[in-house]
């Protein structure tokens, strides 16, 4: 990386800290915090048009040319990919059971350069990332993010992305960055024809931007507080529901 | 003569004290059997609403897709509260749209919801259901955990949260589903607000919105 790409990476996330401040201070930034909607959904815009008219056919061809077994490979290899974000962000957040179950996981089935899942599935391991280092370390969720090309994001978690991106290409070689090139638009596919139910249901609703909103807030808030999050959520939802049924 | 007074009376105490144990005993007894029997039938009425489900997706994979959308929407009928899971999305709205606008509410929810449980029929009937635990919350709600599972381990499990409460019937029906942590009530209510919201709470426009594309 040059200097002055480098220069401009840490005036990017240091924008996006400041712009993490800018939200309130409460962990939970409610559904309805969305300071950027107007622009988030052009945004949206985009991203569905750029999927209707080119990723989702070039998935359909995917799952209909390629066999089941190959795909199957194909996803196996990108989460092998993913791990040691998972493995470095574990050991970050002191989750030290995680951070030796990726690690093994990693090394075994980096004998088939995780294209076959040797351990078949047996061992769960949490996926982690650096917007979840954040989280832990109490930097708050930020306003609500609808990024070209990537798709919704809070702004925590973009500077979280960014930052996983930076850590593999300072760890990894000029090599591995290429394969990650080459890799992205595989994972694209290979993610969308995971979710091509869910997406084109999405794509039918009253209000599309609001449901992804809304399922990528309360997914990522379930993956990253877990317990205590739930706990106070169903809470909340219970008085509610009480209240509605008397 | 004092001392056979206060004999007497600690003996009335002790006996009314024995007494105020034993109903409270058996008070506490039954409720304990009431929640752990209404837990029962809450588990009960998901697992038999599941066993419908995949039998349905079985029988009814030759039918015509409208028959099919038909069969389905009375099973669902079957299962939820409509009436709850309407007013639950549209939160203060409700109270200000008209019978009419309700009814039609009522039924684009319940489209929206066939089509939802449509596309993942298929897939249901060759997946298994295993309950995990079930709670109760407060004083009405159950949660019933469960958990969908490929019996050839080549999908991920999914984790499924029922909640219900007992309608007048006695008969418990699901008041909103969490599907790995994501409320299907929550998300239809962020959409349906929003919408309401932006158009000083026309429920025309929702309405609209809603059947526009079904």
């Amino acid at each position: 990386m040059t200097k002055k790409y480098k220069l401009l990476f840490v005036k990017f996330i240091t924008a996006l800290f400041i712009l993490n401040g800018c939200s309130n201070s409460t962990k939970f930034t409610s559904e309805n915090k969305d300071p950027f909607e107007k622009i988030n959904r052009n945004v949206f815009q985009f991203n569905k048009y750029l999927d209707q008219k080119i990723i989702s056919p070039i998935t359909k061809t995917y799952v209909k040319k390629v066999p089941a077994k190959i795909r199957s490979g194909v996803s196996n290899h990108l989460q092998w990919m993913d791990t040691p974000h998972t493995i470095i962000n574990s050991a970050l957040q002191t989750d030290m059971e995680n951070t030796i179950l990726s690690s093994a996981k990693f090394l075994l089935n980096g004998l088939t350069l995780g294209f076959y899942d040797l351990d078949k599935g047996e061992t769960v391991i949490k996926k982690r990332d650096f917007g979840s280092t954040l989280a832990r370390l109490n930097v708050s969720e930020g306003p609500f993010l609808m990024v070209p090309l990537i798709g919704p994001k809070t702004t925590r978690d973009l500077t979280g992305t960014i930052l996983d991106r930076q850590n593999m290409a300072t760890l990894s070689s000029n090599s591995i960055d290429d394969l990650n090139l080459t890799e992205v638009p595989i994972n694209i596919i290979d993610k969308r024809s995971k979710m091509s139910k869910t997406l084109d249901n999405i794509y039918l609703s009253a209000d599309p931007y609001v449901k992804v909103r809304s399922f990528y807030l309360q997914n990522r808030r379930n993956e990253i507080y877990s317990k205590k999050y739930i706990e106070n959520k169903n809470s909340d939802l219970d008085a509610e529901f009480e209240k509605l049924l008397d | 003569m004092l001392s056979l007074k206060n004999f007497w009376i600690s003996k009335k105490i002790s006996k009314f004290l024995n007494y105020t144990f034993l109903i409270f005993l058996i008070f506490n007894i039954n409720i304990n059997k009431s929640f752990s029997d209404n837990l029962e039938m809450g588990e009960a009425t998901i697992q038999q609403m599941i066993i419908e489900a995949q039998k349905h997706a079985i029988d009814t994979i030759k039918l015509d897709p409208n028959k099919r959308s038909l069969k389905i929407e009375l099973l669902i009928k079957k299962y939820i509260n409509l009436d709850f899971m309407s007013k639950a999305t549209t939160g203060t709205f409700w109270k200000k749209a008209s019978e009419t606008q309700k009814e039609k509410y009522k039924a684009a929810l319940l489209k929206q919801i066939v089509l939802t449980i449509e596309e993942h029929l298929n897939t249901l009937a060759t997946l298994s259901y295993k309950p995990t635990i079930s709670e109760r919350r407060g004083k009405k709600l159950i949660y019933v955990k469960g958990r969908i599972e490929d019996p050839n381990k080549k999908k991920p499990s999914i984790n499924l949260l029922w909640k219900l409460a007992a309608n007048k019937n006695g008969s418990f029906l699901i008041l909103d589903l969490e599907i790995e942590g994501i409320s299907l009530v929550s998300s239809q209510k962020a959409e349906a607000v929003s919408i309401l919201r932006k158009n000083k709470g026309n429920f025309d426009v929702l309405l609209n919105k809603m059947t526009r594309d079904n």
